[in-house]
């Protein structure tokens, strides 16, 4: 065999990152004694994070900063959002009104009918649709239900993402 | 939740003190600059593309959600701009004065590891910009590999995979180049 597996130029890698330790670093070090082909891809590896070991952060000219500042005005200024955790509340309240509205209609019974819309009394000429067309039946009980879903998985979002977290972060920084 | 230092200089610019844009940039310039060199492997393009990235990153400041560190955020724009500059101006041609030499602290550097830098950046060209970029930020010891892959756009779990294979090419590169410099000698 003359060339190493992936999994042996990875373990070499590993090691070379000092990222295995105890037993298995031991294991290498033993098959490194007796494996020529091993020891010489090491050092190849070796090399080359050697040099990298060295990078340094490159320099760039002394009026950068100032360059940059000069072109920023004529650069239009950076608004802050306008989404503030005051208007993010207002939205909050809006949607669980919005939910509250909704269970207290169900709760009362205004969606429990059913409308069907058949399709046969469309203005679609019958030359066109020679077949009968069948009825659509909508659940108004079903479809409030599934609007009052959307607007609590909205409510989540808008709690974590537009109050908790901003407060959090903000909270952190003080 | 890790503490960025950056965060209150932010408040302060969206709040109107644009002069204290120029601290962030002083933090952050040098990154900055290296990511951008090491896509663009010339020094006046790398220098205008992160001139260009700190001007985006500085119109878009108020989008930056502050989920992850500014400086992360900030390098992405820049790894971005780099590779749009290097699309447009796509050179073959690489002039010896663009050619990185790492600089060494110790002052004392043999000829042999002279010789295998040199070797080691021409090796180097061969690699993608983002595995030079993934391979550079690993080396500077300043970043996880979740950032990197940020950075980059990799897939976080594919960094360490694309670092290790891209320093296994470097490895193999410059074993061909070092041994047909012996036979050329």
């Amino acid at each position: 065999m003359n060339r190493l597996t992936q999994a042996q130029e990875d373990i070499l890698l590993d090691y070379l990152d000092g990222n295995i330790a105890g037993t298995e670093k031991a294991r290498l070090e033993d098959e490194l004694r007796v494996n020529a082909l091993l020891r010489s891809r090491l050092d190849e590896l070796r090399s080359v994070h050697t040099i990298f070991q060295h990078t340094t952060l490159e320099q760039p000219t002394r009026d950068f900063t100032d360059r940059v500042m000069q072109k920023l005005d004529t650069a239009p200024a950076p608004t802050p959002s306008r989404w503030s955790i005051r208007n993010a509340i207002f939205l909050l309240i809006g949607v669980l009104t919005a939910i509250g509205a909704a269970s207290l209609l169900i709760a009362s019974g205004v969606f429990d009918g059913t409308t069907s819309i058949s399709l046969d009394d469309s203005a679609l000429p019958q030359t066109i649709i020679k077949q009968d067309l069948p009825a659509l039946t909508l659940h108004g009980k079903l479809i409030v239900n599934i609007i009052i879903m959307l607007n609590i998985i909205v409510g989540w979002i808008l709690l974590d993402r537009a109050i908790l977290r901003p407060y959090f972060q903000r909270r952190m920084q003080a | 939740m890790i503490f960025d230092p950056d965060l209150p200089l932010i408040d302060r610019i969206l709040a109107g003190e644009q002069n204290i844009y120029a601290d962030l940039i002083n933090r952050h310039k040098q990154y900055a600059y290296t990511i951008a060199f090491k896509i663009l492997q010339n020094r006046p393009e790398a220098e205008e593309a992160a001139q260009d990235a700190f001007i985006k990153a500085y119109q878009n400041l108020a989008g930056f959600n502050r989920q992850a560190r500014f400086s992360t955020w900030l390098y992405r724009i820049v790894f971005n701009t780099s590779i749009s500059y290097k699309r447009k101006n796509n050179k073959v041609f690489q002039s010896i004065d663009n050619t990185v030499i790492a600089y060494n602290h110790e002052g004392e550097v043999s000829l042999e590891k002279t010789d295998k830098t040199r070797y080691l950046n021409q090796a180097m060209t061969k690699l993608s910009e983002a595995d030079r970029t993934a391979l550079t930020l690993f080396y500077l010891d300043e970043f996880s590999l979740e950032e990197i892959a940020e950075i980059t756009g990799m897939q976080a779990n594919t960094v360490k995979v694309r670092i290790h294979r891209a320093r296994q090419r470097l490895a193999d590169e410059l074993k061909i180049l070092l041994n047909h410099e012996a036979l050329t000698l």
